[in-house]
């Protein structure tokens, strides 16, 4: 059974680039969401493997999302990956504060994407 | 934390070609979702807002512009911008902008990795300037401003975005430009 990834992000065009590179270099299923609202009610109904998820989004913003779905008990051990544009340490820290296991800066670049979702998921 | 970074120490001949394929496909992915957003915008709105997208989260700048070129071409006023100043970039004036012309004539111009020279006479650093064509001529010019710092400078993913945003970005400027 293929591992599942959700994606969260409100740019259309982040979530066709990454979905392009996962479904040509991986074997991973991806689901999506638009915003950190959608993204809790997604993540608690597919249960993914690995969620990963922008931080600056409408509605609810990915920092905010991240701990709200370390409070769900479905949730709490799944690998989340924020992804921002700023690789600053103050900016980084606050991601992992919020709970996320990892981080990935904008823009993606495809390989660093790939050896990062291999190494929580295999290959 | 942080246990799965990549390592760079993949330099065998296989793990190379491995990374390089990869990257391949991470770059054409880049390509093909920069024009399916511009060639699906709903409406002009939607187009500049496409623009936005594709420089923050495929070429990595939060500060872009766009200049409409006057009738005469000789100064280009701005029209839309996201992250930049407009009062500091209202007005660019040709004959005082030396990369000016060669973009008034259809080419992208980017800034190099390692020069010191800024592409506009301006105090803000200028990461490139991109013609937007309309029927083959220039109608408007894309200015990218300073890059996220984790970013080096413009790679050669970001010149096929560049070129993507030149030949597909009309509607941005042209609300009743057919595709």
């Amino acid at each position: 059974m293929p591992k599942k990834v959700l994606l969260v992000d409100d740019s259309t065009t982040t979530l066709m680039m990454e979905e392009m590179i996962l479904k040509q270099r991986t074997n991973y299923e991806c689901v999506t969401a638009k915003d950190g609202l959608d993204a809790i009610s997604r993540a608690v109904v597919e249960t993914p493997d690995l969620i990963l998820m922008d931080i600056v989004m409408p509605r609810m913003n990915g920092f905010e999302a991240c701990k709200r779905m370390r409070q769900q008990a479905s949730l709490r051990e799944t690998p989340i990956i924020l992804v921002t544009t700023c690789g600053e340490e103050e900016y980084v820290e606050a991601g992992f504060q919020s709970g996320c296991s990892d981080y990935i800066t904008k823009p993606i670049d495809g390989f660093e994407l790939v050896t990062l979702l291999q190494n929580y998921l295999g290959e | 934390m942080l246990l799965a970074r990549m390592s760079d120490n993949s330099n065998s001949p296989t793990e190379l070609e491995g990374k390089v394929s990869v990257q391949q496909a991470g770059d054409q992915a880049k390509v093909f979702a920069a024009r399916m957003r511009l060639q699906n915008a709903l409406d002009q709105a939607d187009a500049l807002d496409a623009i936005r997208e594709i420089a923050v989260n495929l070429i990595g700048t939060e500060e872009v512009a766009v200049f409409k070129i006057d009738k005469k071409r000789s100064e280009l006023w701005l029209y839309w911008s996201f992250g930049a100043d407009p009062n500091k970039h209202s007005v660019l004036e040709v004959c005082r902008e030396p990369r000016l012309p060669e973009v008034l004539s259809g080419k992208p111009v980017f800034r190099s990795r390692f020069s010191a020279e800024n592409l506009l006479s301006t105090d803000d650093p200028v990461s490139a300037l991109v013609p937007i064509l309309v029927d083959g001529s220039p109608a408007a010019v894309i200015v990218l401003f300073r890059l996220f710092p984790h970013k080096m400078g413009i790679e050669p993913v970001d010149k096929e975005i560049c070129e993507v945003l030149s030949n597909c970005a009309g509607r941005a400027i042209e609300p009743y430009h057919s595709r």
